[in-house]
């Protein structure tokens, strides 16, 4: 039998040593960026944004697009983070670094929790569920006088970093989680994901364990997703329920993820930017931005339904960040 | 005596629930979608009922003589034209389609009419019928009054027309009805009009009942959810079970518990009955 090589014309752009090159080179530009203040404050205020919208919305296209668990309770994370932060800076006095990670913590508990009911459900019933249990924290925190009810907290950290320092953080958590993401989705575990994703049935009768792939994929979203809202809302400075529990974080990071291409490791790193962006072009014109930002969705969704980056790669033949490990040429 | 009253508040708010739920239920059941934007057509009702009752000099509860037929134009075209397109892509494509009609619709509004809380004033919101010991508030009996004839006014069309065999029929087996000679894209963009008159409907309960502002809608679709997946997805009957139950909860814990209560419950159904209640 002859031996058929697989002919590799689907260029998977970082497994080439130059475009690793390249990737080490840009963030270490960055980093560089970042420590000697070569850049305003003002910018310095964006990158920290995009860094942590890039982080956040990977971890929703981790769930949505490569999982096939599309949550809409990301906020719950989100809400859990910024209190836990800010009770343990202005409450309990701790460093900002402990908060964080006190944020990780009951992240991941209430994740772990959440396997108990979230994990039997699929498809919609998984969106609503993530949803109501984000609201039943909302309601919890509402009632809960410990944490101020209604009127929330602020988050006082002493001493509060520089903005730079913090840039740095919020970098470092943005790289950790794309290259978390990008090595998962190569390891057996990601393959198991994609199989989910696509039939979850079948994917259980050729022995993929969907609870556990679940649960493991739903923490380390919750994790890192953790992190990065304790990082944005000390800079906001203040938490209450419904800013921290809103839905409007998980629409955000639907727009990321739809516009940038679901299911595409670049696709979050795109649409955060462009997010960001038009989020401050579009503030000059008080109103009109969420209208705009929704017909944007609705035209990608109809006319380049798999984002800027899905559309790119099937165009151009290439993948920047491929998941997979080989892929046959559509051409022959 | 606080049993029974208890019982009838539930009973009479639960009616506006349960049609909260009715037009979820319909494009649940029939289109197989999760309509995000059902929220903003509710509160999209509301303001429509607001606007027209001084307009016109008449009783808000006519409105619905404009409301129902406009909404329902409104639902059949938008079904027509967008969200069949984007369900030729998929389910979750049409999903994310009605996310960014809800954020267009909330904002749209929020321009329109201000941010301002709204409400529909009715001579008789303060009324109360005694009978023996209890009160009930004739407010409520207007909405129970409202909420039934609606429902059950959907329930014998879609018993005894050939749209709602039609419609029956879909729910069942698209491909089959289709088959047997359907116009299925008709019949969804009918269904989600009929959608669409029960959500101008329910905005004008909402509207008498309470105030409502441009972004109140992630509530009432959040409601609508809660008590259809109680109900089971795309059984009528379910829904007004549900939405009784619904409705007791909000009595029982008022308005800092009842919501949670309704959530739990929510969420113990979803454990032990995943199909709902009356889920098939």
């Amino acid at each position: 039998m002859a031996k058929r090589r697989l002919k590799n014309d689907n260029v998977r752009v970082l497994d080439s040593l130059p475009m690793l090159i390249v990737c080490i080179a840009a963030v270490s530009a960055l980093y560089f960026v970042c420590l000697t203040k070569l850049a305003s404050n003002n910018t310095m205020r964006y990158m920290i944004q995009i860094f942590l919208y890039i982080t956040m919305a990977q971890m929703w296209n981790l769930l949505s697009g490569f999982t096939g668990m599309t949550s809409l309770g990301q906020q719950l994370n989100i809400g859990l983070a910024g209190y836990s932060v800010a009770i343990a800076t202005t409450k309990l006095h701790l460093s900002l670094g402990m908060g964080l990670l006190m944020g990780v913590g009951v992240s991941v508990v209430v994740a772990l929790l959440m396997s108990l009911i979230l994990y039997r459900m699929e498809g919609m019933y998984f969106s609503i569920a993530t949803w109501v249990v984000a609201e039943i924290f909302e309601k919890l925190f509402l009632n809960w006088k410990y944490v101020g009810q209604g009127s929330g907290m602020t988050i006082r950290v002493v001493p509060y970093p520089r903005i730079n320092e913090i840039c740095v953080v919020a970098l470092t958590v943005c790289v950790l989680a794309v290259a978390a993401v990008y090595f998962l989705l190569r390891t057996r575990i990601g393959l198991g994901l994609t199989a989910m994703r696509d039939d979850i049935s079948a994917a259980s009768a050729v022995g993929v364990n969907v609870f556990n792939h679940k649960l493991f994929v739903y923490t380390i979203a919750a994790a890192f997703t953790a992190v990065a809202a304790g990082i944005f809302l000390v800079n906001k400075g203040i938490v209450y329920p419904e800013s921290g529990f809103s839905i409007s974080w998980t629409i955000s990071l639907v727009f990321i993820v739809i516009v940038g291409g679901s299911g595409t490791v670049g696709g979050p790193i795109v649409g955060a930017v462009i997010y960001v962006f038009l989020q401050e072009y579009l503030a000059r014109f008080p109103g009109w931005s969420n209208i705009i930002l929704g017909a944007i969705t609705i035209l990608t969704i109809l006319f380049l339904p798999k984002g800027i980056m899905g559309t790119l790669q099937e165009k151009l033949g290439f993948e920047i960040f491929s998941a997979k490990r080989f892929s046959y040429s559509k051409r022959r | 005596m606080y049993f029974a009253q208890v019982l009838i508040n539930g009973i009479l708010l639960g009616s506006v629930y349960a049609l909260l739920g009715v037009g979820m239920t319909m494009i649940f059941g029939i289109v197989k979608l999760t309509n995000l934007a059902h929220g903003e057509f509710v509160i999209l009702g509301a303001y429509l009922s607001t606007v027209l009752a001084p307009l016109l000099g008449i009783d808000p509860i006519l409105t619905l003589f404009i409301t129902v037929p406009l909404m329902f134009l409104l639902g059949f075209l938008l079904q027509y034209l967008l969200i069949g397109w984007a369900m030729k892509k998929g389910s979750e494509p049409a999903l994310l389609v009605t996310f960014g009609l809800s954020i267009i619709l909330q904002d749209g509004m929020l321009m329109l009419f201000s941010a301002d809380a709204q409400h529909i004033p009715v001579s008789y919101s303060m009324d109360t019928v005694k009978i023996g010991s209890l009160e009930i508030s004739v407010l409520h009996l207007v909405l129970f009054a409202i909420s039934l004839v609606s429902i059950a006014a959907l329930s014998l069309f879609l018993r005894n027309t050939y749209i709602g065999r039609a419609i029956r029929a879909t729910a069942d087996d698209a491909d089959v009805a289709a088959l047997s000679g359907v116009n299925i894209n008709r019949i969804y963009a009918i269904a989600m009009g009929i959608a669409m008159a029960s959500a101008a409907v329910a905005g004008l309960c909402v509207g008498m009942k309470w105030t409502y502002d441009p972004s109140a809608g992630g509530n009432y679709l959040l409601i609508a959810f809660v008590v259809v997946v109680i109900g089971g997805m795309g059984s009528v009957p379910g829904t007004l079970v549900a939405g009784i139950l619904f409705g007791m909860a909000q009595v029982i814990g008022g308005a800092s518990y009842g919501l949670l209560i309704s959530y739990i419950l929510l969420l113990l159904v979803l454990i032990f009955r995943p199909k709902g209640i009356f889920g098939k």
